[in-house]
This record gives C-alpha cells, sequence and structure tokens, in this order.
C-alpha cells in the first residue's frame, strides 16, 4: 500500500504495510539511522521523534497514524549544516557515552525547549525522565540542556520539518 | 619496561605513500613478536598510519562501547605524536593476533583494562613514530635532531621560523632508524593526558551518524528473526513451516541450533511472521529451576562442601571457636541482566567461501569463532568488523548472537541482518550469576579477630570456554572446540588463567585482622552465566562490606572507624575512605528522615569509597546523595574517568533497588524495562567524584563505581531503620 510521508522536510512515497513502526520505516526504508530501537514498546524513548512537533515514540506508532504530518528525526535537527544548539551542548558537555539513547535524549530535550524556553530543573526531569540512559549519562543531560536554557537562543517549531 | 627501539621497530611504506608505523614489544604481546630467524620476519603490532596529506590514522583495538577507548586512547598517541587529539582519524581494528589484549590473550575489551594495557605502548608507537619525523626534518635542514621541535604536527626548525608539515616527511621518515629508547615526554610537558577534553566521537553520537552494529545496511540484505526455546536448554523439534512461509515478505524459515529462525525482507515481515510459528519443543534436556531451587541448591551445597579455600590466614576455626563473640551472616544476590540500550544483533555474509560478520562485539577474534562454529569454515575465513556498541557492560563478551547471525548467514547466502527484540534480550541473555555468601566472624571486645568468608555459587569461565578455548588454542581443529572447553578447564591455571570471577574481591580482603579464611564452594545450577560490569566484586562487595558495617555495629563502632583502624598497611585504600567520609561531611548529623552509609572497594586496582545518603519517600527508597572517592593512578581524561565512575554508580545504584531476573520452571519472568528497570532521571542522586590526583600507572575506571555502592545504600538504609537487609535488591519496606 503506497503511504506519503513527510520526513525532514522531504516527502518520500513508500510501498508499506500500514501496521510497520515509523521507527523501521525510517530506519530501513528512509536510511535514517540515527533513529534507535530499544524496547519495542514505548519504554524507553530511544526511537524518540517529533511528529508535528509533538515528541513520539516511533517504534510503536504504526506508520498509517503519521501520513501527511511532518516527521522530525534527530538528523533533521542540524539546520543549514549547523547543529542544533542543544547538540551543540551535548557535544560540549561530552554527553554521550555509548551514545545510544542520544537521538531520542535530544528529540525530547528539544520539544521541551520549543515548549517551555525556560524549564526549571524540575521540567527539564519531569519532560526526560522517561527516556532511559544505561550507561547513567542523566547529570550531563541535565547541564547541556541548562546550558541552552541559560545561554544560547532556542530554536523555532514552527519551522521544524519545514 | 626496558625497551630497546632497535629490536623491535620496523616501519615499511604503506601503498599510497603513506608511513605505516609497526611496532611490536617483546613480553607484552600476547603471541610470540619481533624478529623471527626461520622465517626471516617480523610480526608488528599495527597502530598507526600518517599520510602525504596529513591524515594520521588510528587503529583503535579497544572496541568503544561508551567507556571512552576511542577518546582515551587516542589522546595517549595523540600526546607523543604533539597533534590534536581531534585531528586523528580513528579505525576500528580487524581481528588480528597483533591487537590482543595482553592481559587476556584474546582480541577483548573488559576488565577495565583498556587505558591500563594501553598506557606504555601507545605512547610509545607515537613518540617513535615522531621520532622518526623529526630525524628525516634534521636530515633535510642538516641541523642536530636534538635542535628540532615539534608543534601540532609539524617539525619546526631550530630557527623557530622553519617547519615541515608531518605529511611532507613521512617518505623521508620511512628511512629513519631509531637507535636506543625514545624518550617519552615528561609529564611537564603533556597537553593532553590529564587534562579535561571533550570525547572525540561526541559530535557523531549526536548527529545519529555513529554506525552502531544495528545500523549496518548492506545491498540486499534480508532480516531474521530467531525463536529460542522458553527454557535455556530446550530443542525445537518441529514447527509450521508452510504456514508462515506462505506470509508477506517470507523468504524462509528453517530450524537452527539456536532455535526456529525466520528470514524476511523486511524486520517488521519477520516479526510478524514470527508471531505466527507454532513450535513442538522438546524440553527433556531443559532448564527446570525456579529462584528459591537455585538458593535452596546453594545452602546444601555450603553444607555439604566446605569449598576450595582461596584465602587462608592465621587460624580461623581456633579464631572462631576461642572468640568472646561470633558473628553470622548470609547474603542472597539474585541474577542480573545487562540490558544494553542496543539489544543484541549482528550482520553476516557468507560468499565466495568466507563469511563476513559485522558486530557490535567485545571480542572480535571470539565472534569469529562463533561465526565459524556452525559451518564448515575455519575461524580464519571470517571477517569480523566491528560497530560502536550501544552499551557492553560484558554482555558482549560471549558471541551467541554472531554464532546465530552466521549459522543464519549460512544457509540464506546473502547479507543477512538479525535483531533481538527486548523481550528476546532480557530473557535469552547470560546474566550475572546468583550468588550466596555465608560469613562468620569472630569478635573480642571491639576488635575483628577473624573472618570466614564462604562464597557459593558458579564461576563464569565454565561457560566462557566454549567462546574462548579455541582462540588461546589457534592449532586445534574445529572438531576439538567443545573438548577443548574442558581442557581450558582442566589446565587452569597453568595454560588458561585461574578463574577468580566467584571470588575476586573476596580474597582481595584488605582490613587488617589475623585470621581469615575465604573459601568457594562451587555450584552451578545450570543457568547461562557471563560477565556483568564487575563481575565478581559486583556481589563479593556487597557481601564483604555489608558484613563490616554488621561488625562495625556488634562492636559499638562508628563504620568509618572500625574500618579506617583495620587499614594501617593499606594507605590507599584508607585515603579515599578519609576523602569520602569528608567530602560527604561523615561527621556531621544528616538531614532528618535520612541517614548515611559508607564502603570501601578496591577492584581492577583501583581504591574506591562512597558514602550514599539515604531515605525513605512515600514507600520508597529514595538515593539523595552519593559521595565517592577513587584513586585510578594517573588520569588520562579526568572527565571521562569522572562519567564512568559515577555511570557505575548509577548502574550499581539500579541493581540494588531494581536488578533481579527471576525463574520459575525454567523460564524467566521478566521481559523488557516495565518489570525489568533502569534507574531513571528522576531517581538520579547528587553524585560528587572526587580524583585522587596521581602519577602511579593508570589503573581501571569502567567497572570499580559499582560494586561499594550497593553495600553503602544498604547500610545508608540500616542506619536509617535498624533493619538489615541480606538480599538485593532492597526493599522500602
Amino acid at each position: 500500500m503506497a503511504l506519503s510521508l513527510t520526513v525532514n522536510g522531504q516527502q518520500y512515497t513508500l510501498d508499506i504495510e500500514p501496521d510497520t513502526p515509523l521507527l523501521w520505516v525510517l530506519r530501513d526504508e528512509l536510511g535514517l539511522k540515527g533513529t534507535k530501537f530499544g524496547c519495542g514498546a514505548g519504554l524507553c524513548g530511544a526511537c524518540t521523534v517529533h511528529v508535528d512537533g509533538q515528541p513520539a515514540r516511533s517504534c510503536s506508532t504504526p506508520v498509517e497514524l503519521v501520513v501527511g504530518a511532518k516527521i522530525t528525526t534527530i538528523e533533521g535537527l542540524a539546520k543549514e549544516g549547523e547543529l542544533h544548539p542543544l547538540q551543540q551542548a551535548w557535544v560540549k558537555e561530552g554527553v554521550p557515552q555509548c551514545g545510544y539513547c542520544q537521538s531520542g535524549q535530544i528529540m525530547t530535550a528539544a520539544h521541551l525547549l520549543a515548549n517551555n524556553a525556560s524549564p526549571s530543573r524540575d521540567d527539564i526531569v519531569a519532560a526526560m525522565t522517561g527516556n532511559l540512559c544505561r550507561c547513567g549519562t542523566y547529570a550531563r543531560i541535565v547541564s547541556a540542556v541548562e546550558s541552552v536554557v541559560n545561554g544560547v537562543g532556542h530554536y523555532d517549531p514552527v519551522q521544524e520539518g519545514a | 619496561m626496558s625497551m630497546n627501539r632497535r629490536d623491535f621497530m620496523k616501519v615499511t611504506t604503506g601503498a599510497s605513500g603513506s608511513l605505516v608505523l609497526a611496532l611490536s614489544i617483546p613480553g607484552c604481546a600476547s603471541v610470540k613478536t619481533g624478529y623471527e630467524p626461520e622465517t626471516g620476519e617480523w610480526k608488528p603490532d599495527i597502530w598507526l598510519e600518517l599520510t602525504r596529506n596529513d591524515e594520521i590514522i588510528f587503529t583503535l583495538a579497544r572496541v568503544e562501547m561508551g567507556q571512552g577507548t576511542y577518546t582515551g586512547l587516542t589522546t595517549l598517541i595523540a600526546e607523543e605524536l604533539d597533534v590534536d587529539p581531534a585531528r586523528i582519524t580513528v579505525k576500528f581494528a580487524p581481528v588480528a593476533p597483533e591487537y590482543r589484549n595482553p592481559l587476556f590473550g584474546l582480541q577483548l575489551t573488559g576488565g577495565s583494562t583498556s587505558v591500563a594495557s594501553s598506557w606504555k605502548p601507545l605512547r610509545v608507537a607515537g613518540a617513535s613514530a615522531r621520532q622518526m619525523l623529526v630525524m628525516a626534518a634534521a636530515r633535510i635542514w642538516q641541523v642536530p635532531v636534538a635542535d628540532c621541535a615539534t608543534q601540532d604536527g609539524r617539525v619546526v626548525h631550530p630557527n623557530g621560523i622553519d617547519s615541515l608539515r608531518y605529511g611532507q616527511l613521512v617518505e623521508l621518515a620511512d628511512k629513519e632508524v631509531i637507535r636506543g629508547d625514545v624518550p617519552l615526554k615528561p609529564r611537564s610537558e603533556w597537553k593532553y593526558i590529564g587534562r579535561q577534553s571533550g570525547r572525540l566521537d561526541a559530535e557523531a553520537k549526536v548527529t545519529g551518524k555513529a554506525g552502531y552494529g544495528i545500523d549496518v545496511e548492506l545491498p540486499g540484505m534480508v532480516y531474521a528473526v530467531m525463536t529460542r526455546s522458553p527454557r535455556y536448554g530446550g530443542e525445537a523439534t518441529g514447527f509450521n513451516r508452510d504456514e508462515v512461509l506462505a506470509l508477506p515478505g517470507v523468504l524462509d524459515v528453517f530450524l537452527t541450533e539456536h532455535g526456529v529462525a525466520v528470514i524476511a525482507d523486511r524486520y517488521w515481515r519477520a516479526r510478524k511472521a514470527q508471531n505466527a510459528l507454532k513450535i513442538d519443543w522438546d524440553f527433556s534436556d531443559a532448564l527446570t529451576t525456579s529462584t528459591e531451587q537455585v538458593f535452596e541448591g546453594y545452602r546444601q551445597a555450603a553444607n555439604d562442601d566446605p569449598g576450595e579455600q582461596e584465602r587462608s590466614d592465621g587460624d580461623i576455626e581456633e579464631a572462631i571457636k576461642s572468640a568472646g563473640r561470633v558473628v553470622e551472616a548470609e547474603y542472597e544476590q539474585p541474577y542480573l541482566d545487562h540490558a544494553t540500550m542496543e539489544p543484541m544483533n549482528a550482520t553476516a555474509w557468507y560468499h565466495d567461501g568466507g563469511m563476513e560478520v559485522w558486530a557490535p562485539t567485545q571480542a572480535p577474534d571470539l565472534g569469529r569463532i562463533a561465526a565459524a562454529r556452525n559451518s564448515d569454515l575455519s575461524p580464519d575465513d571470517v571477517t569480523v568488523h566491528t560497530t560502536f556498541l550501544g552499551g557492553g557492560f560484558g554482555r558482549r563478551l560471549t558471541q551467541d548472537y554472531i554464532e546465530e547471525a552466521a549459522a543464519v548467514a549460512y544457509k540464506v547466502k546473502q547479507p543477512v541482518k538479525l535483531i533481538w527484540s527486548r523481550e528476546e534480550d532480557v530473557r535469552h541473555g547470560l546474566w550475572r550469576p546468583a550468588m550466596l555468601h555465608k560469613m562468620t566472624a569472630s569478635l573480642e571486645g571491639n576488635e575483628l579477630t577473624g573472618w570466614d568468608h564462604q562464597i557459593v555459587g558458579p564461576q563464569i569461565l565454565d561457560w566462557y570456554v566454549r567462546n574462548a578455548a579455541p582462540a588461546q588454542y589457534p592449532w586445534a581443529p574445529k572438531f576439538l572446540y567443545n573438548t577443548l572447553g574442558r581442557v581450558g578447564l582442566m589446565v587452569e591455571g597453568l595454560a588458561t588463567p585461574k578463574d577468580i570471577s566467584a571470588i575476586e574481591g573476596a580474597i582481595g580482603y584488605p582490613y587488617q585482622v589475623p585470621n581469615v579464611s575465604v573459601r568457594h564452594t562451587h555450584t552451578d545450577p545450570g543457568v547461562p552465566i557471563t560477565w556483568w560490569r564487575s563481575v565478581g566484586y559486583s556481589h563479593n562487595g556487597f557481601a564483604v562490606e555489608t558484613f563490616m558495617d554488621e561488625l562495625a555495629h556488634e562492636a559499638g563502632e562508628d563504620p568509618l572507624q572500625f574500618r579506617r583502624k583495620l587499614l594501617d598497611s593499606e594507605p590507599r585504600h584508607r585515603a579515599v575512605l578519609d576523602r569520602a567520609a569528608q567530602l560527604a561531611d561523615w561527621t556531621t548529623p544528616v538531614a532528618d528522615g535520612r541517614a548515611r552509609g559508607i564502603a570501601l572497594f578496591k577492584s581492577f586496582g583501583t581504591y574506591v569509597a562512597q558514602v550514599v545518603e539515604a531515605g525513605i519517600e512515600h514507600g520508597e527508597i529514595r538515593v539523595y546523595k552519593v559521595t565517592c572517592s577513587v584513586d585510578c593512578g594517573q588520569v588520562v581524561n579526568p572527565r571521562i574517568v569522572e562519567d564512568q565512575i559515577s555511570g557505575g554508580i548509577l548502574f550499581g545504584l539500579t541493581a540494588a533497588l531494581f536488578g533481579e531476573i527471576t525463574f520459575k520452571n525454567g523460564e524467566v519472568q521478566q521481559s523488557n524495562f516495565h518489570d525489568y528497570r533502569l534507574l531513571q532521571m528522576h531517581q538520579v542522586p547528587e553524585v560528587v567524584v572526587d580524583i585522587v590526583e596521581s602519577d602511579v600507572e593508570p589503573t581501571g575506571v569502567g567497572e570499580p563505581g559499582v560494586p561499594p555502592v550497593i553495600p553503602a545504600l544498604g547500610n545508608a538504609l540500616f542506619a536509617l531503620t535498624g533493619k538489615r537487609q541480606r538480599a538485593l535488591p532492597l526493599t522500602a519496606g
């Protein structure tokens, strides 16, 4: 069945079973491997992407539900070759250890900042606590988000996926 | 270690006019290296390549699984080569004897050994390359070598003005011969070692570009999922092949040694088809155990067999017999899963008489053996491409997932990626063994006079030799592999190292007590086990440091003072203990509803003391703060050391608070992150990591943060509630 998707501003028409999770469409049909498979049940957040600006667990989102939506993945965060402020902060803080969960962490943080320009630490923790990290990078994640809140300008969600 | 460069340096010019520095170090390499008079050949180690275009490529022989080798080892070579580590391109090493970890004789990343084992060889490699480049420049300029300097990839003329890029010098440097030892930079000249610096792999990991095993993509690739016996050791005898084969996208369905494989053109189609599988299982050789039976069996074994004496100081029997007071305790610790965020996976392609494997593995040479096992290939026919690892923690030292992918690829003869679901990852893992510890101590007044520690449970090499033995006996034909496993055990301590996986951390009991006995009652319930971050230290740490706390209370002493008076001959232990206590304000009262606990544990050569401040809120354990002092010798990257120790602390807290794999009638009862929980951000305490400044040789940091936090938390809860918990995970009730 042919489905149309808009991912990182680009339109795709795919012949795929409608119940296929968005995760596997992104990874295996579109080659966007930055979005990760962690649990397949929406429990860990490694597969987090934005669907019309809202964070979604792509491992548990059938692709048929996002037809016509604007989808943004980690590959779509950088604009004109410049990393998203959160990505820059992640590099500066040296957040990633194994790094596997970090795409999902950054996508969740990006949604938080798009909706709350100056979140408190509690806001950050509340927004991020559903994203698991086995290496234990949580404290650096909080610092990285705070460094963006306190310093660099944040990005405009309206532009996302456009 | 004194080394003469002339004896083992060999420099060759690569095909593209690049300088390949080849280096082998007698006594450091796992295979015989150096000049072979019979063949007239050298067997060099190869880490570094410099090109005319000023590319510097470093071959990383220790995999990057989050612990920071990608940055740390590159820093070592960059320091001596005198270039910014960020300028160096890092390549993952292929399988070759030269890349083996000299401490294990296997190409293996584990045991918190990467920096310690690379500390000298990599600096020597960098320094030697730099020296040859300087010699080449000096020859061009006709100036003394000693008067030339280097600066960020250039050799600088004694006039301080002229310079030559390394790339301009590689061809000439190739012809230089170093006589005598190459001096290493003195500490005072270090620019990168010991300085804060970022991680070289950070950008790739925040942009989604870092390639993990699961990201491997090959032309014409198909997908496989494996349905394994719900009980370990069960065998599939039949299945509804035709029905499943008719489903969309399904290319094949067949039986393997590991279970029933479904091959499809897309991953999701393979998963859907798997749901339609109906398999007949023969459970006659399958695991039947339940968790309670494991511990019952351990207790029985402990009574029947006093165990092998692993350490004996003084006369423990007499000490206990004549003691004023005898204290006994028994500690139970469960099976634990690794739960790497990247589930097990591997991609394999059988073509042109050989097998190529792409995998996130901690032991690529064992991966070759695993890939060859179920085919007519020899390990030499297998090429392993190592990727980034989405976590390892010991799980990826066992190569079962590569064995599966290869078995499938051998049959389908096209590239195939096999991915485990999270449920499969949790249910079909190999675990940190459940262990029982029986402790007895004698006290005279408040003096600890005797310490008897009986460790009851399996040891890991019994399970691991199947993988490892063939790599250690490369001459052996393949049909001997299973036998070799047993041979490996028979000659343990001679041809293979003694297996200390059950007793490590217990035999090194650091406290000065006149009578010490450590025994291991070896009993194996048949549940598959493997290395788990900090291995034996993980359970011995809890037993030793909880019992020390119990004894302090029995003796009516402060747990800190009780420990420190027994550490007169262990200054590094005592220093970290004092430092952690000081930083945690141990002697000042804690806020209402909170309590502190302390623990001290050395593992992998590194000394760690931790103070945990905890309480109970709304019926749940709440950890407020962990203060940690660590002495790991010379630090290469302070930021990474801090991250590894604090990461280890959270890994340990996860085990202390939630960690438990249980069995019922041979089946694992957990399946995903809802019932095998990981610590979440809102549960993370404030963590303070203080690193002792030191110039002794570096020791490990990947694992040593884990063991002490578990008893330190238990001890804090005892201080809070007066109730001693002797089984994990800890509870609030």
